[in-house]
């Protein structure tokens, strides 16, 4: 299935960096992205959009996990040439992950 | 000292709605309104309007905010804003103006000035990391340079009876975490405090964000009235609970889904979010739904506030210039390719002029680059977007993007537009070197 039916997402810029938080709708699902959802996953479906490091902390009492990506906005939202400067956008690509 | 401190949101950026922030003043729910006026290039904007008429670069909206909030603010409740922008003095002036024409004689208004640190930056020709240079190596480039300040200055001003506070790049929560801190007694150096204030600022600081904004995905996450969503209010006890709602009969909602996504919206290490006022740690939060569209936030904590101060440093890049067409039908997905090689030729005379051309077929890849393919489609638009050194290039480029209409088979609807490029980036400046002062100036 789709990350998107198990989970929720809201993605935000700070310059070049984007950030892409995930949630679980149901508790028991939040082992499972731990497992799933790792760094390699999100790197398969974000290169070579993100360019940088991407690195992910867990949010255990918020059944979330957070990743954090460098040098993926092109420059930035102030910068960047992309229709989508803020990667606002971001936040539904991670929800096309097959988990 | 009280126990309690019911705190709103009234704006999020500098041309937000503010009909919301408006029904909750009238609602009598808070007692502070806090206004987050400034995105990252506001004020590089502002600086630009300041250079041309020196009595401006504050935000435009303070006329109407004096009238639509002299209620709120006869009925000695307090706003606090960053409606400075480039310009702390015309905005107090504003402030005083408006004040007088409501019949609020009297009120104080707060001003805090030295947020803009452009002769810092220049003359001790800070490194800009992001862009790989120092200052001084794009010295004529630069527009403005605005350090993000804390809450101290805040509590300073209220605790000398200000009800109207305003500065320049006060950080987005430090609005929240002046008001909070001032009225529950917490010092500035008890960590764990300032990061409780800080959460509650975070939840509140991007607006309707927390009650359903940037957040529907039908059939998944449905929430009532989307048209009508509501601003946000907080309480914060002295015991360290933060909870977040929103007038009844509203839009939208306030639920465990929209307060966690809000608390990760712009965070990098949850343990380790940082802001002028604190390291606060977010990473042991609980959030529980305690009523109808309230929720509790509690587990935040803090340590000690970064050693150096964040700077957004604005710089001039040229012009922008975008140009846009749609294709349909069998093969428009080559014909917009093609037309974007053909509009190459007719930049190439400028080349030396245009740093970056981008094209995207809308539709297709632009806002995944390719990462997602769902086959072909019925339609597309192409966009063109070609940022420019010097305006004679930006001039002649959107001359051309008329071409849109003749380089292929089938082209409609060509617009385009053409604007200054401002960025920012990111600076760090010690502290001692970010000299602030405040001022109480009577209506």
């Amino acid at each position: 299935m789709k990350l998107r039916d198990i989970a929720y997402s809201r993605s935000g810029d700070k310059g070049e960096v984007s950030n892409v938080c995930v949630f679980v709708y149901d508790p028991a699902d939040y082992r499972r992205i731990v497992e799933e959802l790792t760094v390699e996953a999100v790197e398969a479906a974000f290169r070579p959009l993100v360019k940088g490091e991407i690195v992910r902390y867990e949010m255990p009492t918020l059944h979330g996990l957070n990743f954090v990506m460098q040098d993926a906005l092109a420059g930035g939202v102030s910068m960047s040439l992309r229709v989508d400067p803020h990667g606002k956008s971001f936040q539904s690509l991670v929800l096309d992950i097959e988990v | 000292m009280n126990d309690i401190v019911k705190i709103g949101c009234g704006s999020a950026y500098a041309s937000d709605w503010l009909e919301p922030a408006k029904a909750l003043a009238d609602s009598g729910l808070v007692d502070y309104l806090a206004f987050d006026c400034l995105a990252e290039r506001t004020l590089a904007l502002a600086q630009i309007r300041k250079l041309a008429d020196p009595s401006t670069g504050q935000d435009l909206r303070l006329a109407r905010i004096m009238e639509d909030f002299a209620g709120f603010l006869g009925s000695n409740r307090t706003i606090v804003g960053n409606f400075g922008a480039a310009n702390p003095d015309a905005a107090a002036a504003d402030v005083v103006a408006g004040a007088r024409k409501a019949g609020l004689d009297g009120l104080r208004v707060g001003v805090i000035r030295g947020d803009d640190v452009l002769k810092q930056v220049l003359d001790l020709d800070v490194a800009l990391p992001e862009r790989g240079v120092t200052a001084g190596q794009v010295r004529d480039r630069i527009v403005s340079a605005h350090a993000y300040i804390g809450a101290e200055p805040v509590v300073e001003l209220l605790g000398e009876g200000a009800r109207f506070v305003l500065g320049g790049r006060i950080a987005d929560p430090s609005l929240f975490v002046g008001p909070i801190c001032h009225e529950l007694g917490w010092d500035l150096d008890d960590w764990a405090s300032v990061g409780v204030a800080t959460v509650a600022g975070h939840l509140l600081e991007c607006g309707i964000h927390v009650t359903g904004a940037n957040f529907a995905d039908p059939p998944l996450r449905v929430l009532p009235a989307l048209h009508d969503l509501a601003a946000p209010f907080a309480q914060v006890t002295s015991d360290r609970r933060v909870i977040v709602g929103k007038l009844d009969g509203t839009g939208g909602g306030v639920t465990e889904a929209t307060v966690k996504t809000q608390l990760g919206y712009e965070v990098n290490d949850p343990a380790a979010y940082l802001t002028p006022d604190v390291t606060a740690d977010f990473s042991a939060l609980q959030v529980r739904e305690i009523g109808p569209d309230r929720v509790e936030v509690t587990g935040a904590g803090g340590q000690a506030a970064p050693e150096r101060l964040k700077v957004l440093v604005g710089l001039d890049l040229g012009f922008d210039v975008v140009g846009e067409v749609s294709y349909g039908g069998p093969g428009c997905v080559e014909r917009a390719r093609l037309a974007a090689d053909v509009m190459r030729e007719r930049f190439a005379p400028f080349a030396e002029g245009i740093d970056e051309l981008r094209v995207d077929l809308l539709g297709v890849d632009a806002l995944f680059e390719g990462r997602l393919q769902r086959g072909y489609p019925a339609e597309v638009r192409l966009r063109l977007a070609v940022r420019c050194a010097d305006c004679d290039t930006a001039t002649a480029v959107a001359e051309h993007v008329e071409f849109l209409y003749f380089a292929v088979a089938g082209g409609g609807g060509v617009t385009k537009s053409m604007r200054p490029a401002i960025g920012v980036t990111p600076a760090y400046l010690d502290r001692d070197t970010v000299r602030l002062e405040t001022e109480v100036v009577t209506a």
